[in-house]
């Protein structure tokens, strides 16, 4: 697995503060500000391992952008997905699980919380 | 505020009694940092005198605000993991397959459970991998500080609580969503726990716990670490006294068994070890 992960948030001081945690974990960051731009990035780097994904966005929102990722067979279970949202209705999660999301976090996260959910997915952080 | 040494001689004394804890002298900043609160809040004119008012009546109300106070109540959901995992692989499989396993319950402590999210996980788990675990597994919750008994039975968690160690998936089957962005365990996972107050480090521990025995797992994580080495092994063997021969402990990452009088067979899962009780009393 590579350490590569994207960051899809239309607020650019949420992109740099998960950035700044992930790049602490030894992660090397790859920013989208929606999901037309995220779509894009996965092409450039089609072995992003995780990506760290807002719901709610211009152009093209999150969920929008999960199906469109998982339509893709190369990416129909990898990379792994982890909704980072303020959708934090039960109605929201299961729709974005049954979009093939792995782990779901309501904002306001923290690194604490950040590390749970990569452990939870098996993922060890690189640093 | 700092104490002088005979208060901090005084306080160690105190909750070495009432909770086992041990704080040595190069956590007296601990003391002073997690005291100093109370003494402000409590409008106590020093933190001397407020040692003085904790001794002189070590069974008060302040005094187990006090004990609260010093330790530490950390925890989360599925801690560590692995003990959930060898529930689910190993420990649960072979109660499932003794001869009486369709007649008689499970049973499962969890003995330092403070807010109660262990004993969850456990549950959570056993619903995940035994249909009907709901009736059959009974898992008791007992913790020294009463406020923190008090909220795992109310099983209500903060949005920061609940996604703390615990996977989206169990949130959503086993937790509903209240108004004010907390989280309620629901009434299948609540029925198969009960509660109750109790100190590791009192022989009472025993009659407290002992109509739930005889216990086919117990967990006993992360607090083993606070005692001295005979207190933990007098806690163990406590604790071996209410477990069933074969039966499962489970302790915190690190801590070992100690026990005097109890035998145990390490027993490795990913490299971690949990304890089988081969003898006892
Ligand atoms: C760090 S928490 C561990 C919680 C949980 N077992 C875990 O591993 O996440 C330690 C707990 O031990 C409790 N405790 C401390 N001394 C105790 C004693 N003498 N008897 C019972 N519980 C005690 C504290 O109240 C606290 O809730
Ligand atoms: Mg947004």
């Amino acid at each position: 697995m590579s350490n590569k992960i994207l960051v899809v948030d239309d607020a650019k001081v949420v992109r740099v503060s998960l950035g700044k945690i992930m790049k602490k974990l030894g992660f090397e960051i790859f920013e989208a500000e929606d999901g037309a731009v995220a779509l894009e990035q996965m092409k450039s780097h089609p072995d992003i391992a995780i990506i760290m994904l807002d719901w709610n966005m211009p152009v093209m929102n999150g969920y929008d952008f999960l199906v469109a990722l998982r339509a893709q067979p190369k990416h129909a279970t990898l990379p792994y997905v982890v909704m980072v949202t303020t959708e934090t209705g039960m109605p929201s999660m299961l729709k974005a699980l049954a979009g093939g999301a792995n782990e779901y976090i309501m904002k306001p996260f923290s690194e604490s919380i950040i590390r749970d959910k990569l452990e939870i997915l098996g993922i060890e952080e690189p640093r | 505020m700092s104490l002088s040494e005979r208060a901090f001689t005084n306080m160690h004394d105190f909750l070495k009694k009432n909770s086992g804890i041990s704080v040595q002298k190069d956590k007296m900043y601990l003391l002073e940092s997690r005291l100093n609160p109370l003494v402000r809040k409590h409008g106590i004119s020093s933190l001397e005198k407020l040692v003085d008012m904790v001794c002189s009546d070590q069974t008060s109300a302040f005094a187990h605000e006090v004990i609260d106070c010093m330790t530490t109540n950390e925890t989360l959901f599925f801690r560590d993991s692995y003990p959930f995992n060898a529930l689910r692989e190993i420990v649960f499989p072979e109660l499932m397959a003794m001869p009486s396993a369709n007649i008689r319950n499970i049973k499962i402590w969890s003995a330092a459970s403070s807010r109660g999210q262990e004993a969850y996980s456990i549950a959570m788990t056993a619903l995940d991998v035994l249909p009907g675990a709901d009736k059959q597994v009974k898992i008791l919750a007992t913790d020294l500080s009463p406020p923190a008994v008090e909220y795992a039975k109310g099983g209500i968690y903060s949005q920061f609580e609940v996604q703390r160690g615990m996977p989206i998936q169990e949130l959503v089957k086993h937790f509903k969503q209240l108004g004010d962005s907390s989280w309620q365990v629901n009434d299948k996972l609540r029925g198969m726990l009960s509660f109750n107050v109790a100190n590791l480090i009192s022989d009472n521990v025993i009659h407290t716990v002992r109509h739930h025995s005889e216990f086919d797992v117990v967990f006993c994580r992360n607090v083993l670490i606070y005692f001295e080495v005979e207190e933990r092994r007098k806690v163990i063997d406590r604790i071996a006294k209410v477990m069933r021969p074969g039966a499962y402990l489970f302790t915190g990452n690190g801590e070992r068994v100690e026990g005097e009088n109890s035998k145990w067979e390490a027993v490795n899962y990913n490299k971690r070890p949990f304890w089988k009780m081969l003898s006892a009393r």
